[in-house]
């Protein structure tokens, strides 16, 4: 019982922390600013589906959170790289 | 018995130790900084936080430990990248006038 309470108090505070950087994101007009808030939001909700993936003990949604990690920061440098070069143009 | 009892509350610990980071690095967030001191505290964060807690699930699931490993990997190369590549990227400089010894713009 007390292992289930832990467990749901983890994912509470976990999702708690990822409302600041949606806040952040909506709130925020300079375009680096709100790049970071999200970027923020990408590490964290794919940290916070291999939690749940351990937690349920599922191999398969852990694949998808390890796959965000590996290449979905790749993306976000190459948006970071557009958005230079539009601003020096 | 109590060996397991230690693991796992070693591996609440690091996980409330990464929940620490997350907060702490993400109040910075919220408020009037430049980019560069948010992405600073912000990298600091996520990056260890987040390493922190996946030991934590690395410590309850040993058998799970090669995509967890993978997870920690790419988390230290990745967000470390993203983060020189978020800086670089924000910060506008001139060519004309910048001087690549000491990283200023001269007079």
């Amino acid at each position: 019982m007390s292992e289930y309470l832990n467990e749901n108090v983890v994912i509470f505070l976990m999702i708690a922390a990822l409302l600041i950087p949606i806040y952040e994101a909506c709130r925020d007009v300079n375009v680096w600013q709100k790049m970071l808030a999200l970027a923020s939001v990408a590490s964290k909700v794919s940290i916070l589906i291999l939690v749940v993936s351990v937690l349920r003990d599922d191999w398969m949604i852990g694949v998808v959170g390890v796959l965000i990690l590996s290449v979905g920061n790749a993306g976000l440098m190459l948006l970071a790289h557009i958005l230079k070069r539009v601003n020096e143009a | 018995m109590i060996g397991s009892m230690i693991v796992d509350i070693l591996g609440y610990a690091l996980i409330g130790l990464g929940i620490f980071f997350w907060f702490w690095g993400t109040s910075h967030l919220v408020g009037r900084r430049s980019v560069l001191f948010k992405l600073h505290s912000l990298s600091i964060s996520d990056t260890l936080g987040s390493m922190a807690i996946i030991a934590g699930l690395l410590l309850k699931l040993p058998r799970e430990w090669p995509l967890l490993l993978l997870a920690i990997l790419s988390l230290a190369m990745w967000n470390t990248m993203l983060g020189y590549v978020l800086a670089y990227c924000s910060t506008t400089y001139d060519s004309t006038t910048y001087n690549p010894t000491t990283g200023a713009n001269r007079e």
